[in-house]
């Protein structure tokens, strides 16, 4: 698919809109809801990245998120580091997660990866309840510094690396690499029989794929200014998936509006009190059930007639 | 030196070993045994065909030698170098490539994208990782049209073909196709072997060719390798092998003796 002149406005001009709705909203409560609607189009992205390109679903991203995030935790209540050394040592960490799960299960074929990342993410809820001395238990830890103090300079900062989150993995989709691995979508066995190591790429995506769901958890992390188990809960892995099928999988962007329009909707339907699940619910079958190709992407494609 | 040893010596290469080796190489299925010791070799530059009837253990014999199904014994050389034990990909990357019978072809990709993927083999990426070079593949196979048409609009004909191309993307020294006349009509059939006696001919390419029918195959080859029930049963010119009394056998029926000792 081409990029066209209005795809990149379209780009442009969605995240001018981001940056400057806190401004001309002028609300610390939109900053704060556009903060964790930036971090989740982070972990929607990275998780489109692996599995919507390669067809293998996970859903235990909640691990990856959990890790990076648990990392900033220690690194703060622990060693008192500088918070700054969050970001790229909860890469390094989720990227060692992805390694542990993926070099056993990826190279089967079958359920085998979606169930054992949906345990594994399921054990370290546990763990982190086991070994509460160190991790706090059900309150985790506290006292995590902010990275930047102005809530609004925080935001932006965020939103920056979003974008280059989603501009990278959009590149390496569209470049050989995202070949390949539609390609081991379509069929493993013949990306053999044209001599790709088909292991060597799944792991190396999911590696990517963490790393940039990790630098999302330390970025939450900073913005809670605390970690707690639901971080590694089924929950957030299934929150992330929604997302990117309502977005459109596949397509890195789709994924990211996804993610902030269900959180935007989350945040909206607040005022409904315990009919909010029900609408929630509604409006996702809804949309599943009608557009199982999702809504964001194959919209915008649609309303600016691009063939695809 | 006499000249039919010069000859000899060129087909068989500098070091004098065939391009293929294939020696005692079995394989169980349970209670099965679905290759029960297949050897022989291939000369480069050799268009050899793999006859029998279903069920022979033709396409397991590929299987095996393309690493999809690991051996329970016997060896497997490509130019000298031992395969056995390999990953199908890194088998590829020594040079030998294969098609497969029901063609799979990569769903919801272009025909060009389908050929461009096995470009970037690491063997080949080097110097072919561009779409010029998979239009030239495509080229060569007669697809140049079809280049951006998704492959699931394909005609079964065009399929076959770009099982074909793919695995001639990877720049196979010896490709095995695994019945690529199967499905086609007797139009599309003469074309398509043309295109192989083409590639074989200017590529300079060794080819082993699985069919079970001898007619398809009959003028392509020059050494035909007859199985039945996972065993060699004969090897000769398609000549010979058309009136060997055991591939007769195989096709026509057993005499009531022998249908009892098997």
């Amino acid at each position: 698919m081409k990029v066209r002149a209005i795809d990149i406005g379209g780009a442009i001009g969605a995240v001018a809109l981001l940056a400057l709705a806190p401004v001309l909203g002028n609300s610390g409560y939109l900053t704060g809801v556009l903060t964790l609607c930036v971090i989740y189009a982070i972990w929607a992205a990275s998780w489109d990245f692996m599995s919507g390109l390669t067809g293998r679903e996970n859903f235990g991203h909640a691990l990856f998120i959990g890790a990076g995030a648990y990392t900033a935790g220690f690194l703060a209540t622990v060693y008192f580091a500088n918070p700054w050394w969050s970001l790229p040592l909860s890469v390094v960490v989720a990227m060692a997660f992805a390694v542990i799960v993926g070099f056993p299960t990826l190279r089967l074929r079958g359920p085998y990866f979606a169930l054992a990342m949906l345990s594994a993410a399921a054990i370290m809820q546990r763990l982190m309840l086991i070994f509460w001395e160190q991790t706090g238990g059900e309150e985790g830890l506290y006292g995590l510094e902010p990275l930047i103090n102005s809530p609004l300079h925080y935001y932006w900062f965020v939103l920056a690396v979003m974008v280059v989150t989603a501009a990278v993995l959009m590149l390496l989709a569209r470049s050989h690499w995202g070949l390949i691995l539609r390609a081991i979508k379509g069929d493993e066995a013949t990306c053999q029989a044209a001599g790709i190591n088909v292991t060597f790429y799944k792991i190396a995506s999911l590696m990517i794929s963490a790393a940039f769901a990790g630098l999302g958890g330390a970025l939450y992390a900073h913005y809670q200014l605390q970690v707690s188990p639901p971080l590694f809960s089924v929950i957030t892995s299934i929150t992330i998936i929604i997302m990117v099928y309502v977005g459109g999988m596949g397509s890195i962007w789709g994924p990211v509006l996804g993610a902030i329009l269900l959180t935007l909707l989350t945040e909206m339907l607040r005022g409904f009190g315990e009919y909010r699940l029900w609408i929630y619910t509604l409006v996702l079958m809804l949309i599943l059930f009608f557009l199982p190709g999702g809504l964001v992407a194959p919209l915008w494609r649609r309303l600016t007639g691009a063939r695809s | 030196m006499s000249e039919t040893a010069a000859v000899d010596a060129q087909v068989r290469g500098a070091a004098g070993v065939p391009l293929l080796a294939v020696d005692g190489v079995r394989k169980r299925f349970g209670g099965l045994t679905a290759v029960k010791g297949a050897s022989f070799t291939l000369a480069a530059g050799e268009i050899v065909g793999i006859l029998g009837p279903n069920g022979a253990g033709k396409t397991t014999l590929f299987n095996l030698l393309t690493g999809f199904i690991a051996p329970d014994a016997g060896s497997v050389k490509l130019d000298g170098h031992e395969l056995k034990g390999l990953a199908p990909y890194r088998i590829v990357n020594r040079g030998l490539a294969r098609t497969f019978q029901l063609t799979r072809p990569f769903l919801g990709m272009s025909v060009l994208e389908n050929v461009l993927v096995a470009c970037l083999a690491p063997r080949v990426r080097h110097r072919m990782a561009s779409e010029e070079h998979a239009r030239r593949i495509l080229d060569q196979v007669g697809l140049r049209e079809k280049a951006a048409s998704p492959v699931e609009v394909l005609p079964y004909g065009d399929l076959r073909r770009l099982e074909i191309a793919r695995a001639l993307a990877t720049d196979p020294r010896l490709l095995l196709l695994d019945e690529p006349f199967a499905g086609l009509g007797s139009s599309e059939i003469e074309p398509l072997a043309n295109l192989i006696k083409r590639l074989h001919r200017e590529e300079n390419l060794t080819i082993l060719i699985i069919e079970h029918k001898l007619r398809e195959f009959m003028a392509l080859v020059s050494r035909v390798i007859a199985m039945d029930f996972g065993e060699i049963i004969a090897v000769g010119t398609p000549a010979e092998i058309v009136r060997h009394p055991r591939v007769i056998e195989a096709y026509i029926g057993r005499t009531e003796g022998d249908g009892a000792a098997a």
